[in-house]
């Protein structure tokens, strides 16, 4: 059924003969439902491109999680417009509307009149003006509610919740809850299976960390079986714990490079199935590998000799202390093209390659580098010159030799306009003061006459 | 009469090394390129490698150890042909650009920020018994014999060489250079002044004065070495000590230097006798 048969009347459900006999040169076809949901999943696979969480609401709508990623097309009403735009390309009729729960934009899509935003919160008001099938209730609650002379669900949510319960059923309270963000509404999101999966279901629940640490190892030994066999190795494994009760405690790892040896996988979850509450008990446990990649079978060892030089056990080491202490405390430094100090430096996962870029040996810099710059005591008394001594926590370093200035500016050019300013130069001096020490400092500011000169220090050389 | 005692010693003196080295015939070791400074050291080879040593330094360097930091990466430069190195610390102001400028080489460097000092120490532990890495720098507050003890079972296993410098927290109490420790070396390190080439203005390459305060089956000594191709655009050979030898500071020198510790009291290293070291020793 299309738009031009909706305006001549026509109806869904209605008996083909009638619907001939009132239009005669109707064009009808054979109604085929499963075609209907093939179609309506691959619209659904094809709106991943506007969110990851997509779900199917057969027979002809879908439900789109844009939580948190409106923003990218900036803001809902464009990424609305976008979306019908796209549609209205591949001659798609939609209605579409956003609302804080599933229930309110289903109603707003199919019920309301071309406002298909409603403003985060106010899905009462917005909701309160239109007629009470647009609750997903049935056919025969909403008849019966018509016959009552509720025709909007304004004057629905007036009434005593306990009467209504009573005489429509669980049905429409609950709808009406879930339109409201009363009721928590789960959606079916479709997502694509991922074949590097394991399941183990247990024939009595389990829990105790034995237990726990015993099951991690047999589905572990299960998956990296399947991954050896096929020869593809994981950088991510996720286990899941799931409870009697239907929570799931979900523990990670990852690696450095991509394996698939069972014992060393497992070594990385048993320290941290402590994590896992196990509640009542634990009833099934699933174990999924993510960034699966083709890894070509490895000779481990000929002899007893240590690995040559590059292999060994680093990666093995560097997935211990990453899982160990958190990612984001294991690195390898690399160079970046700034002049500012504190940004010369990047930090990437180790063992990933290695950019080809060095830092400038010409220009030398501090063993230790002070994330901020500690301010000393100076004393300059001619300017553009180094000081002749200077205190710094309370101890008076004296001045023997002196290397600069080396001038670093600020990146101007990453600044706006306005907030660049000549205060914001650096002049380094490299200084060894008479016990050996050496310090890296600068003045701050270009001199000037009258003004005190201000001075830190920002790094130790050896 | 003579010969028969220091016979008797010396095979005393092998089992003892055989013990300390777990009973392998022979470890080895990294020569400092220059005998003055290797016959200090078990055999007169040089630094013993697949062993962990302690570096440490005095004032204010051993809060911040720039001192300690640059010589342990000196002395383990040439032991990343191995494998990398990982340096483990709790505060994250190692800045590699300065260790690339005394050619340390960033890339096969790991490096790990630990929370505490417990995680530094078991980091060190197991980066030391992984097969395959180089060298391990690790900043810690102390080491006590236990610690020490499981690290030098690591090195054993993984082959690697360790270097903990001992530094204290800011604010905190003092670094744990004092009592036992199962180090193979201990050292004191401290910035030395520099001494730039004629003509040439600024500062010159970076000095230490390096005082070898313990070591097993060795014997004490204090020297001044230089950098030579640091912080200068010059292609560092690869061949070379990183590390070369200035003077000789003695022992006479030093002696009225060494602050009077506790548990140490500051007696005068003797001068080159053999006796009087082991006597020391004993």
């Amino acid at each position: 059924m299309d738009r031009a048969a909706a305006a001549l009347g026509l109806f869904p459900g209605q008996k083909a003969a009638d619907a001939l006999a009132y239009v005669p040169n109707l064009v009808t076809a054979e109604a085929e439902p499963e075609a209907d949901a093939q179609a309506l999943l691959a619209l659904v696979d094809w709106c991943v491109r506007f969110s990851p969480a997509v779900a199917p609401n057969p027979p002809d709508g879908l439900f789109l999680d844009v939580t948190g990623l409106a923003h990218l097309w900036g803001g809902e009403a464009a990424l609305v417009a976008d979306f019908r735009r796209r549609l209205a390309r591949n001659d798609l009729p939609v209605v579409c509307g956003v609302a804080d729960t599933p229930g309110a934009a289903w109603a707003l899509a199919r019920h309301g009149d071309g406002a298909s935003l409603c403003p985060p919160g106010r899905q009462g008001e917005v909701l309160d003006h239109l007629p009470p099938s647009a609750l997903r209730i049935s056919e025969a609650a909403c008849a019966q509610l018509e016959r009552l002379g509720l025709r909007r669900i304004g004057e629905v949510r007036r009434l005593p919740r306990s009467q209504l319960a009573r005489r429509f059923g669980l049905e429409l309270i609950t709808r009406l809850d879930q339109a409201m963000g009363e009721a928590p509404e789960a959606l079916a999101f479709r997502r694509p299976a991922n074949p590097w999966f394991d399941r183990l279901a247990l024939a009595e629940p389990i829990s105790s960390p034995d237990d726990l640490a015993r099951v991690c190892g047999d589905i572990v030994e299960r998956l990296c079986a399947r991954l050896t066999a096929e020869g593809q190795g994981a950088r991510r494994f996720e286990i899941a714990y799931h409870r009697v009760d239907g929570r799931p405690q979900t523990v990670e790892v990852g690696l450095a490079v991509g394996a698939r040896e069972a014992a060393r996988i497992t070594r990385l979850f048993l320290p941290r199935l402590d994590q896992v509450d196990p509640g009542f008990g634990v009833e099934q446990v699933t174990l999924a590998a993510f960034e699966v990649e083709a890894l070509s079978a490895r000779q481990t060892a000929l002899t007893s000799e240590p690995a040559a030089a590059g292999g060994g056990e680093i990666a093995p080491l560097v997935d211990r202390l990453a899982n160990r202490l958190g990612a984001e405390r294991v690195w390898t430094s690399q160079v970046v093209e700034s002049h500012v100090p504190e940004r010369a430096v990047a930090r990437r996962a180790p063992l990933s390659p290695e950019p080809p870029a060095r830092w400038d040996p010409a220009r030398p810099r501090p063993i230790r580098l002070f994330r901020r710059p500690e301010p000393i005591e100076a004393t300059a008394p001619v300017p553009d010159d180094p000081p002749v001594q200077f205190r710094w926590r309370g101890q008076l370093h004296r001045v023997r030799l002196a290397e600069g200035p080396e001038r670093i500016a600020e990146e101007w050019w990453k600044a706006p306009i306005g907030a660049v300013s000549s205060t914001h130069v650096r002049d380094y001096y490299r200084v060894e003061d008479q016990a050996g020490g050496r310090f890296w400092i600068f003045r701050s500011g270009l001199y000037a006459a009258g003004a005190p000169a201000k001075w830190w220090l920002h790094g130790l050389f050896p | 009469m003579a010969g028969f005692r220091s016979g008797r010693l010396d095979a005393v003196r092998a089992k003892i090394a055989a013990l300390e080295t777990g009973g392998r015939e022979e470890s080895e070791s990294l020569s400092f390129g220059d005998p003055t400074v290797d016959r200090c050291f078990p055999g007169g080879r040089g630094l013993p490698l697949h062993r962990w040593h302690e570096l440490g330094g005095e004032g204010m360097e051993a809060e911040t150890a720039a001192a300690p930091a640059a010589f342990a990466a000196l002395l383990a430069r040439p032991l990343l042909k191995a494998g990398p190195a990982v340096w483990i610390a709790r505060r994250d102001d190692l800045h590699p650009p300065g260790l690339a400028g005394l050619g340390f080489p960033s890339g096969g460097l790991i490096e790990v920020w630990v929370r505490d000092e417990a995680q530094a120490l078991a980091a060190a532990e197991d980066a030391l018994g992984a097969s395959g890495v180089g060298a391990v720098i690790v900043e810690a507050q102390a080491c006590d014999l236990t610690a020490g003890r499981r690290l030098q079972l690591a090195c054993e296993k993984g082959q690697a060489t360790g270097f903990l410098i001992a530094r204290r927290p800011f604010g905190g109490g003092a670094a744990g250079m004092a009592g036992g420790s199962a180090a193979a070396t201990r050292w004191s390190i401290a910035s030395a002044p520099s001494q730039p080439a004629a003509g040439r203005p600024g500062l010159g390459p970076p000095r230490w004065r390096a005082t070898l305060e313990r070591c097993r089956g060795g014997r004490p000594g204090a020297w001044l070495f230089e950098s030579p191709g640091a912080y200068s655009d010059t292609e560092i050979q690869d061949d070379a000590h990183p590390l070369r030898l200035v003077a000789d500071l003695g022992d006479r020198q030093l002696a009225p230097a060494q602050p009077a510790r506790p548990a140490d009291p500051p007696v005068p290293f003797p001068v080159g006798g053999e006796d009087a070291a082991r006597r020391r020793r004993a």
